[in-house]
């Protein structure tokens, strides 16, 4: 999988890379808008992950022409901008997807993998978690012919620890993932607590829920072999 | 005191006392105008009358026998009496004029008389030749009461038509306060279109308001600028922090201490990037950068975000009911705003419930205003604070942590910018009563 890293911010990139290296990806990085419209022209990339706010070049500008030429590389649209604009016209030029920075790489992960599944189609939509089927198109998880009733945000937690696997996820991380976008007063992470509870006693009920684990003090982790 | 009406009655006023000193004064004059034609005509009589006693001595005009004349015509509007004096006045000689009443065959008439003392045949007579006043007295009642009417009349004419006219001058100045004071609801929205006037002050008062509108544009506009640089500026050292905390925490052979330490740093940092966004997001709402073109059935997002906020209220083991009288819809608006604000206000009252305790959205039609109210059984706020519950960064209860004051700003500021009114009553240890009032539109 290739990656172009469209960021002018050279310690935000070089972080990105890191992350994104290490879960297998080929990373090629573009600090300046015209360098990022030459590397989209002459190479091929799955990933495109633009800066909207570059210095030499409107990045809208540059998606535009990517996908006037026919590119065929899913764009992630990062922006510190916040502004819903943005996102509206974002989506309008094709971009499959939008990130408010600051953001969560796993967040940025998830949207990735969340893109690969739509572009190609994949038929087989499941994930096997230890004895449980988790069927990412209708949103449930059953065990053998039983589907498990859980909330959404119970789904969410589950479907982005299975997405991590065998990687401790902070409360924050998981917090910020499920409330994205809500602005409130305090989103303790302590609710996170509950949901997880939650949800291992429902998985209980039907066989051994002991792979979401505690990491005392951090987070959780959802161990698989 | 309106303006016009204010200009109506002076304008009243001063046509009164006009016409008043007119109507006072003419008559005067006309009464010194007719005299003095009286009085030259007795004198011509007077002169006649002597010539004749002179030519023909007193013979001439039989006398009565108590040796006086006395001729009136038939209306006694003239008259003349001849009649002799006992002694010799002392202005003898020497013509006067006086009105006087004269009772005339049982009649009292007014007149106006000329006499004189004059000698003939050693004896001392007085000649008196007067006039009669009615026909001037009338007159000068005539005018009187034609003035009266008049000014009764111009004082009732001029008053509408002042009115009228005032009204018509001062529809201009009305439009400039209207179209470009009141109804301004935010200086990007202006029109600075000027105002049809052929008044000067009116023209220059509506020049005044566009070039001050134009100042405060200009301060929006690098506000808004700042913003967008704070954001960036901002978010982008927060995103590199954060991006770096994730890539350490998934370091191999990190020690718990420094573990979670890191995550003690990331939890931080969240609450940072939290307060600037919340602080952006009021921002873009006092600066209006949202649209307000949706419409959101408040009942239907009442069970919505109950729904989102199920765990916490289950947490806390909460009998929630949600009743409305009826349902309403309330538009122009912005629905992700909304959202925001009934969420706030429920995971507030969610927070500050006691376990087991009820919480109820109530919504119901309060005049010309629908009034959404959520009660809570919870810890309540004592009445001293709660003049200060809308001001940023206020908190009231011990820092834990994770809680920085925004939250119900953030709802003032979504609720006056949709025009909602927030109202909220709260007794210590039995619960808080927060209301908002949606304006109803009438169409």
């Amino acid at each position: 999988m290739n990656v172009l890293i469209v960021e002018d911010e050279r310690q935000l990139s070089h972080e990105i890379e890191i992350f994104l290296t290490k879960q297998g990806y080929h990373c090629d990085v573009a600090f300046t808008g015209k360098s990022a419209s030459e590397k989209v022209f002459v190479n091929s990339y799955d990933f495109v992950l633009m800066d909207i706010g570059l210095p030499d070049y409107n990045g809208f500008q540059l998606l535009k022409e990517a996908k006037e030429a026919g590119r065929d590389a899913a764009f992630i649209v990062l922006t510190a901008r916040g502004s819903i604009d943005d996102k509206i016209t974002g989506l309008d030029l094709g971009a499959d997807d939008y990130l408010a920075k600051p953001f969560s790489l796993l967040e940025l992960q998830a949207r990735m993998q969340a893109i690969l599944r739509r572009k190609h189609g994949l038929k087989n939509n499941t994930i096997q978690i230890h004895d449980f089927i988790m069927d990412i198109q209708n949103r449930t998880v059953s065990f053998e012919k039983n589907v498990i009733n859980l909330t959404k945000k119970e789904f969410d937690i589950l479907h982005y620890m299975a997405l991590h696997k065998n990687r401790v996820i902070t409360r924050i991380q998981l917090t910020e993932h499920i409330w994205g976008d809500v602005l409130e007063e305090d989103y303790e992470s302590n609710y996170i607590d509950v949901h997880i509870k939650n949800l291992r006693k429902k998985l209980a009920a039907f066989a051994n829920s002991d792979f979401i684990e505690t990491v005392r003090g951090i987070g959780y982790r959802l161990n698989m072999p | 005191m309106k303006l016009q009406v204010k200009l109506a009655l002076y304008n009243a006023i001063s046509k009164a006392i006009i016409i008043g000193a007119f109507g006072a004064i003419i008559p005067v004059i006309i009464q010194g105008i007719v005299y003095n034609h009286i009085d030259k005509r007795l004198s011509a009589r007077l002169e006649k009358m002597m010539r004749m006693v002179q030519k023909g001595g007193l013979n001439e005009i039989s006398l009565d026998q108590d040796c006086s004349f006395d001729s009136y015509n038939v209306f006694k509007e003239e008259y003349v009496s001849i009649s002799p004096l006992p002694g010799l006045p002392k202005d003898f000689g020497k013509r006067t004029v006086e009105n006087t009443e004269r009772l005339i065959e049982n009649e009292v008439l007014k007149h106006r008389v000329l006499s004189q003392a004059f000698l003939y045949d050693n004896q001392l007579y007085e000649i008196e030749i007067g006039e009669g006043l009615s026909t001037v007295d009338q007159l000068n009642e005539t005018i009187k009461r034609f003035t009266i009417q008049i000014l009764l009349a111009v004082i009732l004419i001029s008053i509408f038509l002042d009115l009228g006219f005032a009204r018509v001058l001062l529809l201009p100045f009305n439009k400039i306060i209207n179209k470009k004071l009141k109804d301004v609801q935010h200086p990007s929205s202006f029109d600075a279109t000027p105002v049809k006037t052929s008044t000067y002050e009116f023209a220059h008062l509506d020049r005044s308001i566009n070039e001050m509108m134009q100042k405060i544009r200009e301060t929006f506009q690098v506000e808004r600028e700042f913003i967008t640089n704070v954001s960036h500026e901002l978010l982008t050292p927060i995103s590199i922090l954060q991006n770096r905390i994730e890539n350490i925490l998934n370091e191999p052979g990190l020690s718990n201490e420094v573990m979670s330490r890191m995550v003690e740093t990331q939890k931080t940092l969240s609450r940072l990037t939290r307060i600037v966004k919340a602080l952006l997001y009021i921002s873009k709402i006092e600066n209006d950068q949202y649209s307000k073109s949706d419409e959101v059935s408040l009942d239907e997002l009442s069970y919505e975000v109950t729904e989102e906020l199920a765990e916490r209220i289950e947490e806390k083991n909460l009998h929630v009911n949600i009743d409305f009288e009826q349902p309403f819809t309330f538009y122009p608006c912005n629905r992700s705003l909304v959202h925001t604000m009934l969420f706030n206000v429920v995971s507030n009252a969610i927070k500050y419930s006691k376990n087991d305790g009820s919480l109820t959205i109530k919504g119901n039609r309060e005049g010309d205003m629908f009034s959404v109210s959520i009660i809570d059984s919870g810890i309540g706020i004592p009445s001293e604070n709660i003049p200060y519950i809308f001001d940023r960064f206020k908190r009231f209860r011990p820092d834990d942590g994770m809680s920085y004051g925004l939250g119900l700003p953030i709802v003032k500021s979504i609720a006056s910018f949709h025009k909602i009114e927030l109202r909220v009553e709260s007794e210590p240890d039995k619960g808080t009563h927060f209301t908002m009032l949606f304006p109803v539109q009438l169409s």
